[in-house]
Formats: structure tokens, sequence, C-alpha cells
């Protein structure tokens, strides 16, 4: 009786093994690696977080839907803490891996692996849009137009739409690179002929109080304050301008402040720390967003449904974010494998230089055609302006480019 | 003139809401020379406590505010009796090692939960308009702020010199084994003081949540910002806490009323207290008002 059942167990198992087998040579299918980096934890983690749950369900979304047939993208996230040691470490760990592109985050830890990025020849697809990024490098690909490019954005909009002489402003970034990179672009555009006066250059700290420096605004007549920062901070601030009265009702009320901010600054989060002092406040991305309804905040909407987030993830312009990157290396290794090339570092970094004019990629997830070339690392080239009124994002007018800044 | 007058308030709010943070910094130092690197954590812990009652639980919030202090004061109170009473008698550095082990094991436990990773913010209790004289403001949240901040250290300054408890606090900070000689328990002593400390921390929490809303890593970080009060202000004083909280925020507020935006100037705010503490601690090495002990061999 025990031998039958040894023999009965064993043949159960060679079964299985069996099929198991089959099923694979069946799938025939690829499994191309993608790496990702970034602060799931930590300091910055409130983008970094939804921004990983973004790019994690697009790729689930491309191997459930066989969007590259048998192939599959396996992307392995790891959370970094926003410390540069540790991204470090994951990206050499990824390497080992045999990845074929790389998804990195902070401008720190880009600006830190910007060598050993050039070292391994890997296309990288970072969070940070600074353009710092892309100096001494040919590897690192913006995904979409760079925080200074936001800044002139903004100043050419309050510039157009100002009225009685020219526009004073001061910028308000976040004493570091990623804050103050930006400035020397708002910079040169003014010499270009950007109709602004740049009136003073604020580096905040961990302020609880920005009344001195909100009236000191007031004293030099600026009436546009400009921020390249994350968005507790602004928060502060905003709230400090709405009790002194000092916020403009609407855009360039005289005699009031209006504020205006980049990628990082505003968002659905700026309105949970400010609540009703983020009114009117405005804002750019390239991204599309769910408060503006489209075909594109439709498919997030139902990506983040699919996959069981909830309501804060799936309304965030950085789950927007994570699947927007998710979507380009999806399509730079879908068009590779229509050329006939092997999925490689290589054949991934010559396909995405490809990706412009015709060939340029439509990204539901952002408000711009999706560009790269071997002159060109910035992704989307256009920028959605935002205000918020009534308690939420709303678009202003259509996506539109710098002038400034070509 | 109400602009110099503004400074001058805004610099006294600032402070007091410092000196606030830095008091249980000052009471666990006081009662047992530890210097506490898991208080930004517990400042952190304390608001999101508050938000939690209010929000998830549905308690008014000024009942949450309450509730929210019992329980950090019986949470710190719970480290206290886990994690560093067997540490009683061992070096400084040991104990001090533990708090930032703590501090890591809070940062992984709150990661745990959506406050690690999202913002949010009190719901409004207060009026949103300021309160106005001749032209210098204050908010609603910061003049509550100041209050709680001078209740709490009036209570805490009466505590330790009137109190027999209190009495027997500074005893065991003086001397251990003197306390311990005369009947004190040493641990009961470090308990209440860790207890004490939670209790202040989750006030500054909730107070600098309603101010910058609710961020994590702005929240811990101002266990770190207030450090230098409480060097400042002489690490066991707790009057110290206060006149060096009140200095940083004048300091603060002056720099960036005066010095920002003009001479090329920008940030000054954040690194002039550096300065002038250095300055200071230079003529008055133990802070403004530490004791400078002097031991006889």
């Amino acid at each position: 009786m025990k031998n039958k059942t040894v023999l009965f167990l064993n043949a159960l198992l060679v079964l299985a093994v069996m099929l198991a087998f089959t099923t694979t040579a069946n799938a025939g299918g690829k499994v191309y690696k993608i790496g990702m980096s970034l602060a799931i934890t930590g300091p910055t983690s409130d983008a970094g977080n939804p921004y990983a749950k973004g790019t994690e369900d697009y790729f689930k979304f491309v191997n459930d839907t066989k969007m590259l047939g048998d192939d599959t993208i396996d992307c392995t996230i790891r959370d970094d803490q926003y410390k540069t040691e540790v991204t470090k470490r994951n990206f050499e760990d990824y390497l080992d891996q045999g990845i074929v592109m790389y998804l990195n985050y902070s401008t720190g830890s880009t600006l830190g692996l910007k060598r050993d990025f050039e070292e391994e020849q890997i296309a990288v697809l970072p969070a940070s849009y600074h353009s710092g990024n892309l100096i001494d490098s040919n590897y690192i690909f913006l995904p979409i137009v760079s925080y200074g490019e936001q800044l002139v954005i903004l100043g050419e909009y309050v510039a157009k739409h100002h009225k009685g002489g020219k526009a004073k402003v001061a910028l308000f970034v976040h004493p570091s690179a990623f804050g103050r990179g930006p400035v020397a672009d708002v910079k040169k555009a003014i010499e270009a002929g950007l109709n602004l006066e740049l009136v003073e250059v604020v580096e905040h700290g961990k302020d609880l109080d920005n009344t001195a420096m909100l009236k000191r605004l007031m004293s030099k007549n600026i009436q546009y304050v400009i921020s390249q920062t994350v968005q507790s901070p602004v928060a502060t601030m905003l709230k400090d301008s709405s009790r002194l009265g000092l916020s403009a009702s609407s855009f360039g009320e005289a005699g009031k402040l209006t504020f205006l901010g980049a990628h990082y600054t505003g968002g659905n989060d700026l309105i949970a720390l400010a609540g009703n002092a983020a009114e009117n406040f405005f804002w750019t991305t390239s991204f599309n967003i769910t408060s503006v309804p489209g075909e594109g905040t439709e498919k997030q909407l139902a990506l983040a449904k699919k996959y069981g987030r909830d309501q804060k993830a799936a309304e965030s312009h950085n789950y927007a974010a994570g699947i927007y990157v998710a979507q380009v290396v999806t399509e730079t290794i879908k068009r590779a494998k229509e050329a006939g090339l092997e999925i490689n570092k290589k054949n991934l970094y010559e396909t995405l230089n490809k990706m412009n004019g015709t060939n340029a990629y439509q990204a539901y997830s952002a408000v711009g055609p999706v560009t790269y070339s071997k002159t060109d690392r910035t992704g989307v080239d256009m920028a959605q302006i935002y205000s918020v009124q009534t308690g939420v994002f709303k678009k202003v007018g259509e996506p539109i480019q710098s002038e400034y800044m070509k | 003139m109400s602009y110099f007058f503004q400074i001058v308030v805004s610099g006294v709010v600032v402070g007091s809401i410092y000196a606030l943070a830095a008091l249980g910094l000052v009471l666990v130092y006081k009662s047992s020379r530890v210097a506490n690197f898991a208080h930004g954590q517990i400042i952190a812990a304390g608001a999101f406590i508050t938000y939690f009652l209010t929000v998830t639980v549905g308690i008014p919030i000024f009942f949450s505010f309450l509730a929210s202090m019992i329980i950090t004061f019986f949470l710190a109170m719970s480290v206290e009796r886990i994690f560093l009473r067997r540490l009683i008698g061992e070096p400084i550095i040991s104990v001090i090692m533990v708090t930032i082990g703590l501090g890591s094991i809070i940062d992984g436990l709150i990661y745990l939960t959506p406050f690690g990773s999202e913002n949010f913010s009190f719901p409004e209790f207060l009026p949103q308009n300021s309160l106005s004289l001749g032209g210098v403001s204050i908010s609603w949240t910061q003049l509550l702020g100041v209050i709680i901040t001078f209740l709490l250290i009036g209570g805490f300054s009466w505590f330790f010199k009137k109190s027999t408890v209190g009495i027997s606090m500074r005893a065991v900070s003086d001397d251990q084994f003197g306390a311990m000689s005369v009947g004190i328990s040493v641990p009961r002593v470090f308990g209440l003081a860790w207890a004490a400390a939670g209790l202040s921390a989750a006030a500054a929490g909730c107070i600098i949540g309603n101010i910058t809303g609710l961020n994590f890593e702005t929240l811990h970080a101002f266990g770190i910002i207030v450090f230098p009060v409480v060097i400042l202000g002489g690490l066991d004083s707790i009057l110290g806490a206060v006149v060096a909280g009140i200095i940083m925020g004048l300091i603060q507020q002056f720099a960036g009323g005066y010095l920002d935006g003009n001479f090329g100037l920008s940030g000054t705010g954040n690194v002039l207290p550096y300065i002038i503490l250095l300055i200071i601690l230079l003529f008055k090495p133990h802070g403004l008002f530490g004791i400078h002990e002097i031991e006889r061999v």
C-alpha cells in the first residue's frame, strides 16, 4: 500500500514538472529587466510613493494585456529612502541582474550617478527634471520640460498677462541644486528679453512664519512669487499670505501677491496642506491631471482601479508621472522589437533617440508628444498651466512651449 | 515702524514654538543627562495621533489634542520602560545610541502607515483671519501656540520647583546615587521625565502641524532643528529653552526681514542663528542658563 502511494505521488510530480515545462515552452516569451530606485519612504516619499505605484501598475498592465506579445517586462522597484548611496547600490545590483533601461528619482542621485550611467551606457529616465542632469551626459533623458523651463513658462505667462508695465517677480526656491539650478534659466530668459524684473531670490528653510519675508516682498512692490521647491514650504507661505490678506483673488490683482510654482510645488498634496489658502495658485506640469477629465486621465483612473489603488494615489499627478516613464520604456522596447532589434541597453538607447518627428510618441499621461534625439533629451516639450479654483486644479489655456528656452 | 514690531512679534511667536518643541529634550536631559535623538519622531507621532483621532475617529479636535498628549505621555513612558530602563547605570553614549535606534524604529513604524508618505492637514478649527493691532498681525494658530507654550512651560517650571516629584527629578539629575541613597526611585523619575517629554512633544507636533501641514519629514525635522535652542539655553534649563527659543526666533525673523534680499544675501535666517550660537558658546560654553558643574578632586 505504501509503495503504491509513493508511486502515485512520483507520477503526480513528474506530471506537474512536465506541465510546467510545457507552459513555459508555449509562452516562449522573453523577459526584459528594468530597474527603478526611488524614495518610497523617507524624504519626498509623498511624491515617490504614488510614482512607484504608477510605474508598477503600468508594467503589470503591459504584461497582463500582452502588449509585448509573449514577452514581459520585469521591473524591480526598490526604496532608496532618498539616499544616494542606497540608489548607487540598487543601480549596481540592477546592472548585475542585466537591466536594459533604468528609472531613477532624485536630482542628487541623478547628478551623483551621472558618470556611472555614462560608463554603463544605459538610458536613464529620472523623476528629476533638473536641466543640470543633461550637462556632460548622453544617457539621461528628462521625461518632461526642465524645472528651469517650467519657471520660464510661468514667467512668460506672467509677462503676457500682467497689466501695467514690467512685472516684478520673486523666486522662492529650495536651498539645493534642485531649487537653485533653475534660477539661472530664468535670469538667462530675462537677459534674452523676457519682460520681467527679477527682484529677489528667496531660499527658504523650515519656516514657521513667513510674515517678514512676505511683507518685505510687498515693500518692494513684488506682485508674483514663482516657486521651485516641494509643497510643504509653499503651503506654509500660502497660508501666511492668506491670513495677512496679501494673496491675490485673481491673477495679477494689483497690490497683492499671485503665487505660481513648478511641478513638485503643486498637485492635490498642496491643496491638502494649504486648504483654502491654495486658491488661485498657478501651477505648471506636463502631465494630465484627474481634476481636468479627459481620455488620458480616464485611462489613469481605470489603471488604478484595476490594480486596487486608493483614490489618493489614483488621482495623484505623481502616479501619472510614474505611468509616463513606464509608458516610454514600454514604447521603446516595442519599437525596438518591431525593428527586429535585440533588446539590450545599446539598442534601446538608439531607439529612444529616434523617438521624434513622425515617430514622436503620445503618452496618454502627458499633455504633449514625447520626442527624443541625440540633441533633444527632453521628452515632453510642452507644459500645461493649472490654477486652483474652488478647491481643485483647473486648466488655464492650452499646453504651451517656452519661447525663451528655445 | 510696524514692520519692525511685526518682526518682533513673529520672532517671539516662532521662538515660543521652538521652545515648546525643545521642552521635551530639556525634560529628558534634565533628569537623565541623555540627549533624545528620537524626539522629532515623537513630535510627529503626536501630530498624527491627533489627526487620526479627529479625522478618522471623529473626535472634536480639542479633545483629540488632549487625548494625543495623554497617549504620547504613556507611549513615551512605555518606551522608557521597555528600551531604556535596563540601561540605567550604563555609559551615556549607549543610551544615546539607543535613542538613535529608537528614532529609526519609529520612522519605520510610521512609514508603514499612510502618514509616512502622504500629506495631510488638520480640519480648520480656528478663524482663518489674523488678529491685527497697529499693523502687526498674528494668526490664531500662532496665538494658541504661544498660549499653550507658556502654559506648559509655566506648569513644568512650577512642577520642578515646587512639587515633591519635580524636586526628586532634579535631585536625580544632579546625582543619581545621592538621590537613590535618600530613597528616590530613579527608574520612576526617568519614566516620568520621558512621559512629560512625550506630552510636550505631542503639543508641539500639533501646533507645528497646524502651521506647516502634516508631513512626516517636516515634522520630525523639528527634533533636530531645536537642538541649537537647547544647547544655547543650556541643556538642562527650561527657562533657557524659552529664552534661547525666542532669541533664535528673533534672529531668524530679523535676518529674514532685514538681511535677506539686501546686499545680495538670501537664506540668512537659516544660517545666522547657528553663527550666533557658536559665538555665544565661545563665551558661555554651558549655554545661557546651563549649570556649570565644578568637580572637586
